[in-house]
């Protein structure tokens, strides 16, 4: 087994600690030696199930409601997309169809992917892998785009009767959607691709 | 005393408390799901005769005002004599699907009485639908091919029917004034049943209606009146209103009994007002519904806006 601790707190390397270091203080700065993050693998799957669930009504309920000349719209991720598409722009379209639809999916799907392979142990794609939680970490910023966008415009868009544009519950589904699967991302231990696997994590103390 | 219990080791493996995250995220996600579904009331379907300007997820219906609903989809009929709008109701305006609430497109129209709907000219035309008094739950309607002409079903004052030998001039939405002050309008007319005179059809607001009794006398009041005598001319006319579109006075006696009309009661619509009748000061007492002076615009709302 790997015998390498590393603090998280003074970033001190020890190259060969006895297993009684995992759960005890740090040496040098006191903080809790933990040889992986403790329960990461649960943690991280219940936040991605977290997050999944919130895609529902993230996907289902309407977003935003705009009001042009007194004639109100509502949309929802989806009906927002084909709107756009069907006038005719289609570039927006599918931004905000790769930022809103595909990346929260693709998210999901890979941290299951992540899952499996630390569930499994010796996964022969590790190395991929920590490459995509690489990537999959750097896009997690990214994704709030629908977010901002309706949080600009409602309060840009304020001509009273004329034009006006506010919030509908889809969007706070959709930032919690989003918010849950970065703490996925970031509750997961990618050091655990690399293990023996098989409940790893539940070796914790 | 007897010897300690062996202690028994039990190891569990311990649930982390982070599984509350998506167990508050699945009640949260059901909640908002079930709450919004729970916006939403009944679909209906009017058939219109004509959908020009309906529009599937803009055209809103409307109620004293306010969206009630939105046309989800418009469709021809499979007869083609007629269009099917598929209207999804507000949850509060669930009581608006019976059989006999009455549905009808307002666009934009211009008269000498007023101009209504002139909003429709930016937003497009808009359904705009009066409640019928509790019929059967229904899920289909035919619309009124125009705004119908109100009658008496709420809080609106009452109407009474004047029977004159000629229309002289009242148009509906015409005003109709006691001492001067507005507190009505023509609402329609039509020739009495064998031709033999008109009757016309009023309705005075809350809470003036009270003003009305039996004995009460009514008079075209609209168009000038000229008179040039030996000192001079006199010009009059109860306001511009009535100089176009024609209106009705009336005075209620001294001597009436202390009841109002009631809703419907029928009238002669004198010519001119008798000299008699000008003079006349009853004391009516009369329930106003809001406090204080008229503002205005508050007495002058479009006379046939159902939404007023």
């Amino acid at each position: 087994m790997d015998r390498t601790l590393h603090c998280h707190a003074c970033q001190l390397t020890l190259p060969d600690a006895a297993p009684e270091y995992d759960g005890s203080p740090c040496p040098r700065c006191h903080a809790t030696l933990h040889r992986r993050f403790p329960h990461a693998l649960q943690r991280s799957a219940a936040f991605a199930l977290a997050g999944l669930i919130m895609l529902v009504p993230a996907n289902l309920l309407p977003v935003i409601t705009s009001n042009l000349f007194g004639a109100a719209q509502t949309n929802t991720i989806m009906s927002g997309v084909l709107a756009l598409y069907r006038d005719g722009l289609w570039g927006i379209a599918l931004i905000v169809f790769v930022a809103s639809i595909a990346v929260p999916l693709l998210k999901l799907v890979s941290l299951g992917l992540f899952f499996h392979a630390a569930w499994r142990g010796n996964s022969p794609h590790r190395r991929g892998l920590t490459r995509l939680y690489a990537f999959v970490r750097f896009i997690g910023r990214w994704s709030m785009l629908d977010v901002f966008l309706v949080a600009f415009l409602t309060g840009a868009v304020r001509f009273g009767t004329l034009a006006s544009v506010h919030p509908e519950p889809g969007v706070i589904a959709f930032a919690a959607a989003v918010l849950l699967t970065v703490f996925a991302t970031e509750s997961f231990d990618s050091r655990l691709l690399w293990d023996e696997g098989a409940n790893s994590d539940s070796a914790a103390p | 005393m007897t010897k300690p219990a062996t202690p028994v080791v039990v190891r569990r493996r311990s649930l982390p408390l982070v599984w509350v995250v998506p167990l508050v995220a699945f009640i949260v996600g059901a909640w908002m799901i079930v709450r919004n579904s729970r916006d939403h009331g009944p679909e209906i379907i009017i058939r219109f005769q004509n959908g020009g300007g309906i529009e599937a997820n803009k055209t809103t219906l409307e109620y004293k005002g306010v969206a009630v609903g939105s046309v989800r989809e418009v469709a021809l009929a499979p007869s083609l004599d007629s269009v099917l709008v598929r209207v999804q109701l507000a949850k509060d305006a669930a009581e608006l699907a019976r059989s006999d609430s009455q549905f009808w497109l307002v666009r934009p129209e211009i008269g000498f009485s007023g101009i209504r709907g002139l909003d429709t000219l930016l937003t497009g035309a808009r359904i705009q639908v009066r409640p019928g008094n509790g019929g059967e739950p229904a899920k289909e309607f035919i619309a009124l091919r125009r705004a119908p002409l109100l009658e008496s079903n709420t809080d609106r004052g009452r109407s009474f029917i004047l029977r004159a030998d000629r229309l002289g001039g009242l148009t509906p939405g015409a005003p109709v004034y006691f001492r001067e002050v507005k507190v009505g309008f023509v609402e329609t007319h039509r020739l009495a049943p064998n031709a033999d005179g008109v009757l016309v059809r009023l309705r005075i607001r809350k809470p003036y209606d009270q003003l009305v009794h039996a004995d009460s006398k009514f008079w075209n009041s609209g168009g000038v009146n000229v008179k040039i005598g030996l000192f001079g001319a006199e010009i009059r006319s109860n306001s511009l209103e009535s100089f176009v579109a024609g209106g009705v006075a009336f005075a209620t006696p001294d001597t009436t009994g202390a009841d109002p009309a009631a809703d419907g009661a029928e009238f002669t619509l004198a010519d001119e007002a008798d000299k008699e009748w000008l003079k006349w000061k009853p004391k009516m007492p009369i329930k106003e519904a809001t406090e204080g002076w008229e503002t205005p615009g508050q007495a002058e709302n479009s006379p046939n806006d159902p939404g007023a």
